[in-house]
């Protein structure tokens, strides 16, 4: 599958730069095309589970919604008052409803950008391309790994300390009240026992030889390929495809300097 | 980069992955109450987002403490795969730069509650430049926006800098962070 296959980096800046473009672009159609063409994409080109795809994407429906009916409700005076639709038995001026429009589409075309990248990344891929082609340093990229690797960790730490209070005395919190304060109680010593392992972690990895030093070498070398690149033309190729039909058919519009 | 301890490097990216997941965890809360509120609901609570600089801050003390631990916190919630992807990790940096300054108008020698809030205040400022630009604030008027820059200067002030303080404070007197800046700071408190 090809999206899998792409150096992780380049995917980065891609999305990173799509979403710069869409944050400039102010009606409803061209974001809502490029967010249709990229879950087209998505599936044509990654192996996803389209259950759990759905599973990520149904929050922001629930964000775009609130965007859409805050922007309305809260939107600036329009040019033209007397262009009203009608929804749900409010008048609401036209001009207010295309621009909320535009941002709840906008939500859903970055968000649907962000599912390709996260559903088709590895992360160890991700950090060892971070090293080896954005030259972040290794000593905190190694750092973070060690950090990721604690989460599993922490899921039994928080049972033994649950335990721990339970065996003297502590009842299992029923009401919403009570388990906000069990969780004050358990971050104190839930922090402290993983700044102890991060300690031992850092100890061992510098025993053992680790400088963290730029002249490393690899055992996993991640490349840069043309197709990389040419995703990354392609994706933005497509943007201006797609802005350049909503152009023509007279509904495109762009940031121009409303503050 | 090169002052640094090995050691610092890994606590501090342990505290940027713990708040990472508590980050993520607080993202679905922020969705509710934007359904409720609008764009708003999210600067109630969007102190808790910078968490991480304060603490990371607090307990190291070295220039660049803040930034980095904001981004690597951003960067762990996109490998853990939710919230909005790569660009999670611009809005990260630009959080951290925010409380960054703060730190740095002091040359990152005073660490007081004021200095503390006052970096949760910088990364709210910083955050919400961002935020203007990319999620188009520009369509709304100008008294709600600059209700929801109060809002989350506040809780900035509030969650970040008075929460991040108190929960450092009680690490440091687990005597975990010996150590660490804070932690000998405050053995030497408790001597005199």
């Amino acid at each position: 599958m090809f999206l899998h296959n792409l150096n992780p980096c380049i995917k980065a800046l891609t999305i990173v730069l799509l979403v710069i473009m869409l944050a400039l672009i102010f009606d409803p159609i061209t974001p809502f095309l490029f967010m249709i063409l990229t879950v087209i994409l998505t599936f044509l080109g990654g192996n996803i589970n389209w259950k759990k795809y759905c599973l990520y994407f149904v929050p922001f429906l629930v964000i775009a919604f609130g965007m859409l009916w805050t922007t309305i409700a809260f939107a600036d005076a329009p040019a033209n008052p007397h262009e009203v639709i009608s929804l749900v038995g409010f008048d609401v001026p036209k001009e207010s409803f295309v621009t909320a429009l535009a941002l709840a589409f906008r939500v859903l075309s970055v968000a649907a950008l962000s599912l390709l990248f996260i559903l088709t990344t590895n992360v160890v891929d991700f950090i060892l391309s971070l090293i080896q082609h954005l030259k972040v340093s290794p000593k905190i990229a190694y750092g973070v790994l060690a950090g990721y690797r604690f989460l599993p960790m922490m899921k039994d730490e928080l049972a033994i300390i649950r335990s721990a209070h339970r065996v003297r005395g502590f009842n299992h919190a029923k009401t919403l009240r009570e388990k906000w304060n069990q969780y004050k109680m358990f971050s104190i010593p839930l922090l402290a026992s993983s700044i102890r392992k991060a300690e031992r972690t850092a100890i061992a990895m510098e025993s053992k030889g680790f400088t963290g030093g730029k002249e490393r070498t690899f055992y996993r070398r991640i490349t840069i390929t043309p197709s990389d690149w040419f995703f990354l033309c392609m994706m933005i190729m497509s943007l201006l495809g797609i802005a350049y039909i909503s152009w023509e058919f007279g509904y495109f519009k762009w940031y121009n300097g409303e503050l | 980069m090169n002052n640094w301890r090995f050691k610092e490097i890994v606590v501090m990216s342990v505290l940027s992955v713990v708040f990472a997941v508590v980050y993520l965890a607080f993202l679905p809360i922020g969705k509710v109450l934007v359904g409720f509120f609008g764009p708003i609901g999210y600067d109630l609570i969007f102190g808790i987002w910078f968490i991480v600089s304060i603490i990371a801050a607090y307990i190291i003390r070295k220039p660049g403490a803040a930034f980095i631990s904001e981004t690597i916190a951003a960067m762990v919630e996109v490998m853990l795969g939710n919230a909005t992807g790569p660009m999670l990790i611009v809005s990260g940096m630009i959080q951290g730069l925010g409380a960054e300054t703060a730190f740095a108008v002091t040359r990152w020698k005073n660490y007081s509650s004021w200095v503390l809030m006052a970096a949760g205040v910088g990364s709210a400022v910083f955050s919400f430049v961002y935020g203007y630009f990319i999620s188009g604030y520009a369509a709304l008027s100008t008294t709600y926006v600059s209700g929801m820059l109060v809002t989350r200067m506040i809780s900035g002030a509030l969650i970040a800098g008075v929460l991040g303080k108190a929960l450092s404070d009680g690490l440091a007197q687990t005597g975990v962070l010996s150590s660490f800046a804070l932690g000998k700071e405050f053995r030497k408190k408790r001597t005199a």
